[in-house]
């Protein structure tokens, strides 16, 4: 019999290594234990692009982790998910609507010159863009004149205007979504009374906003590198002093329509720096400025998913589970030591260091410890065990037998291996079924438990093994009676 | 006596062979109960086996808690239905402590909406203790099927690797202690769903994955013991080698099937709402797992081929 020294080193230098891991690296918990939320943007074909390819992928990555920056939640992560998918996850983010609201849409700015000869009909539509506004803010009770007077009732003047231009109110629940809906419906169409775009948001090096003076709006400013100030340029200059309208589009609907006075007309707006005054709230600058800082979504994206947990549920969680670890693992020690005496006691020995090392390789790989996660976690312990019941009750058969102790233990051991060996297999190809097609829970699941069925491996054979042989080098645990609990046996 | 092998020539105290038509019997009645469950529920206005939660089918979920400890204001359930602009399902929890509501999927901007007008109904609500899910319909049908495909990446895997490391007869043995253990599992959570409204999500299909992976790991042991009784006394029936597998195995098997069951067990008390029904799927399926692994396997054994298939290969071993 080889002296387990060698070994009881081996597993004293991992036990310790496995503290100080833990000491040093903590543990990460998914945002279903500290609370959060979690946003899935399927990223969407479009135009000529009919499969988003590795290259899109990380681009839209890209675009979207510079908004998330700037959106300023510590320790927001984004990260790819499958060939088309975007998982951010916003820890301690309870109300994920600013970020949906700043992730989820293209952002895509374009400058464009109105259309010769549509005046009348942008007169119209402006007008009616007005009015809806005006009832909007009516309607959200922040309705206020600059002198402090409610803002006058304009349902009239709506209503007449939705009928000159031959427009139907659509059908929506109440009277606020149906204003949203026409209003969308009018910046689309004020959008067609445009040219095509001379000028991009990829030629943005600055985006920033200012509030205006005596005024409780604010304006985005931009700036423009020098290939893009020269095109802002020569489009302010085409249409100066003309009754032509610069139209600022952002995906598609206008959100600003200014004239150019005639004092350009000969060099045009010059200097690469422009601003948009489209009657932003503090809040709605302020996600323009970081869209457009992020600059513009190469595909358009939605979110298909929304995972948002309170923090105080998510401690709720921590508390249920590791409550539920503690007392699966009691209980199995317990069962373990009335079982198999002296063995069962250094199983449970094992059974410790395996909850170590497993803790600490969680923190090395490292691994999202998530609700699931634990769950495999805690299954996993009952499978730990299993190794060390078939070891044990080989070594029983064989004492009954009238062997030694030794080669009773040594027999067990080497006997009990190829069935440990299987069903630890076993469970591993279940694991790796789930980890490669499962996605985000699912993986977390199948990663601790796959985690926990290797260590087992480990602790049961080798460090059951070292344990006990130590242990029979003192005579007095020697007795036979330590390790059957009764003589009378199956 | 010095051989080691000396405890696989006693005779065996226990005989699985001769209770076969118990065995296979109450096997049969299980396996009827659970295809009917699973008939059932899809004749019923359900139209699928299982009763599919929000993850299948798409959809918001919205969970609040009310600030209040013991003088919570009555609620009810169509004051708070008419008062969202969303169409929903509305559940109180708690004795009205928290309320539970189920939508069509929902942007994050329009389920803020709802958590805001629950405030103005039922608040004022625990800041920290919302909890949305949204998950889009696409999600859901993917989700379906990359479960079904895991499971049957799982059942191929399972299958090549004990034949491999047995024989063909024990990998189909194997696939039919599998397809037994996920079924009746299956037909328990559709008369649940039936007759308690229990649905499945993401975590049931977690479960019976596991499960596949598990439930094999019980009967492989069974196979592993009749592989090394072949060295030992190669001429015995096949059903003489069965028992003597199963009685010296039976005690292992019982004491495991427990010490898996106490974790879970101790996760189903302890283990809060989430894990809930995750924890019943996996206690009653390794239970299922022990049962087939001893009950179910090796009575049917004998019924294929007179001889058992042999394959010399020596087990690995261990040397520390």
């Amino acid at each position: 019999m080889t002296r387990p020294q060698g070994w009881l080193a081996l597993i004293l230098a991992l036990a310790i290594g496995s503290l100080l891991v833990l000491r040093t690296l903590p543990l990460s918990l998914g945002l279903d234990l500290r609370g959060g939320s979690q946003l899935t943007l399927l990223i969407k074909p479009a135009g000529r692009i009919t499969q988003v390819d590795s290259k899109q992928l990380e681009a839209v990555k890209e675009v979207l982790e510079r908004r998330v920056n700037g959106l300023g939640v510590s320790e927001a992560t984004v990260t790819t998910s499958g060939n088309d998918r975007i998982v951010v996850q916003l820890p301690g983010v309870q109300d994920p609507r600013r970020a949906a609201g700043v992730l989820g849409t293209t952002a895509m700015l374009e400058f464009r010159a109105q259309k010769a000869g549509t005046d009348q009909e942008m007169t119209g539509l402006l007008r009616l863009k007005r009015l809806i506004e005006a009832k909007l803010n009516q309607l959200q009770g922040k309705a206020k004149a600059a002198d402090g007077k409610p803002a006058p009732d304009v349902s009239g003047p709506l209503a007449e205007t939705l009928k000159s231009l031959g427009l139907e109110a659509p059908q929506g629940a109440n009277e606020q979504q149906q204003l949203d809906l026409i209003l969308q419906d009018t910046n689309r169409r004020i959008a067609g009374l445009f040219d095509p775009p001379l000028l991009t948001g990829s030629h943005l090096i600055d985006a920033g906003r200012v509030q205006q003076p005596n005024s409780p709006n604010w304006e985005v400013t931009l700036r423009f590198d020098r290939e893009g100030g020269d095109q802002f340029a020569s489009l302010t200059k085409s249409i100066a002093g003309s009754n032509r309208l610069l139209g600022i589009m952002l995906d598609g609907r206008s959100i600003s329509e200014a004239s150019v006075g005639p004092q350009f007309a000969t060099a045009g707006i010059t200097g690469g720096a422009a601003s948009i005054t489209g009657g932003f709230s503090a809040d709605q600058a302020r996600d323009l400025e970081v869209q457009l800082r992020g600059g513009a979504l190469p595909l358009p994206v939605e979110i298909i998913e929304n995972r948002s947990v309170g923090p105080t549920l998510g401690a709720e969680n921590v508390r249920n589970s590791l409550l539920a670890a503690l007392v699966g693992i009691g209980l199995v020690g317990v069962f373990m030591v009335v079982l198999y005496r002296l063995p069962g006691f250094v199983a449970v020995l094992a059974l410790g260091l395996y909850a170590l090392f497993n803790l600490a390789m969680y923190a090395l790989i490292p691994v999202t410890l998530t609700l699931p996660g634990i769950a495999g976690f805690i299954l996993s312990v009952g499978m730990a065990v299993d190794a060390n019941i078939l070891i044990f009750e080989r070594t029983k058969e064989e004492l009954l037998d009238g062997n030694t102790l030794f080669r009773s233990v040594d027999v067990g051991f080497t006997r009990a291996f190829s069935s440990i060996f299987d069903g630890h297999v076993t469970t591993l190809i279940s694991c790796a079924a789930l980890g490669w097609l499962g996605s985000g829970l699912v993986r977390g699941f199948a990663i601790t438990l796959a985690v926990g069925v290797l260590l087992s491996l480990f602790t049961a054979l080798t460090c059951t093994r070292t344990l006990l042989r130590l242990l029979l080098s003192y005579p007095a645990l020697r007795r036979p009676g330590l390790f059957l609990a009764a003589p009378n046996q199956p | 006596m010095t051989s080691s092998t000396g405890a696989l020539l006693r005779e065996p105290s226990f005989r699985i062979t001769r209770y076969r038509r118990i065995c296979l019997g109450i096997t049969g009645i299980l396996v009827f109960l659970s295809l009917l469950g699973l008939f059932l529920s899809w004749l019923s206005p359900l139209h699928s086996p299982l009763k599919p939660g929000l993850d299948f089918t798409g959809g918001t979920s919205i969970q609040v808690e009310r600030l209040c400890d013991d003088k919570c204001a009555d609620l009810n359930v169509d004051s708070i239905r008419k008062a969202l602009a969303e169409p929903a399902v509305v559940q109180l929890l708690d004795e009205g402590r928290a309320i539970s509501l189920r939508t069509a999927a929902l942007s994050p901007a329009k389920s803020g909406e709802v958590v805001e007008a629950l405030n103005k109904i039922a608040g004022p609500l625990k800041q920290e203790g919302t909890q949305i899910n949204t998950i889009g319909p696409l999600l859901g049908e993917q989700l379906l099927r990359s479960s079904l495909l895991a499971l049957v990446v799982s059942f191929v895997g399972v299958a090549l690797y004990i034949s491999a490391r047995y024989a063909r007869l024990y990998a189909a043995m194997a696939l039919v202690c599998l397809a037994h253990d996920v079924l009746l599992t299956s037909g328990l959570f559709a008369w649940l769903g039936l007759l308690a409204g229990v649905e499945v999500d993401s975590l049931f299909a977690v479960a019976l994955l596991t499960l596949a992976g598990y439930s094999v790991n019980d009967t492989v042991v069974v196979f592993d013991r009749i592989r090394e009784q072949q060295q030992v006394l190669p001429n015995l029936s096949v059903e003489d080698q069965v028992d003597r597998a199963v009685a010296g195995t039976l005690t292992r098997s019982v004491y495991t099937t427990i010490c898996t069951e106490l974790p879970i067990l101790a996760l189903l008390l302890f283990g809060g709402e989430s894990l809930h029904w995750f924890a019943v799927a996996l206690f009653v399926g390794v239970a299922i797992g022990g049962w087939s692994s001893i009950g179910v396997i090796p009575p049917l054994l004998p019924l294929f081929g007179g001889k058992l298939p042999q394959k010399i290969t020596s087990s690995v071993a261990v040397n520390p």
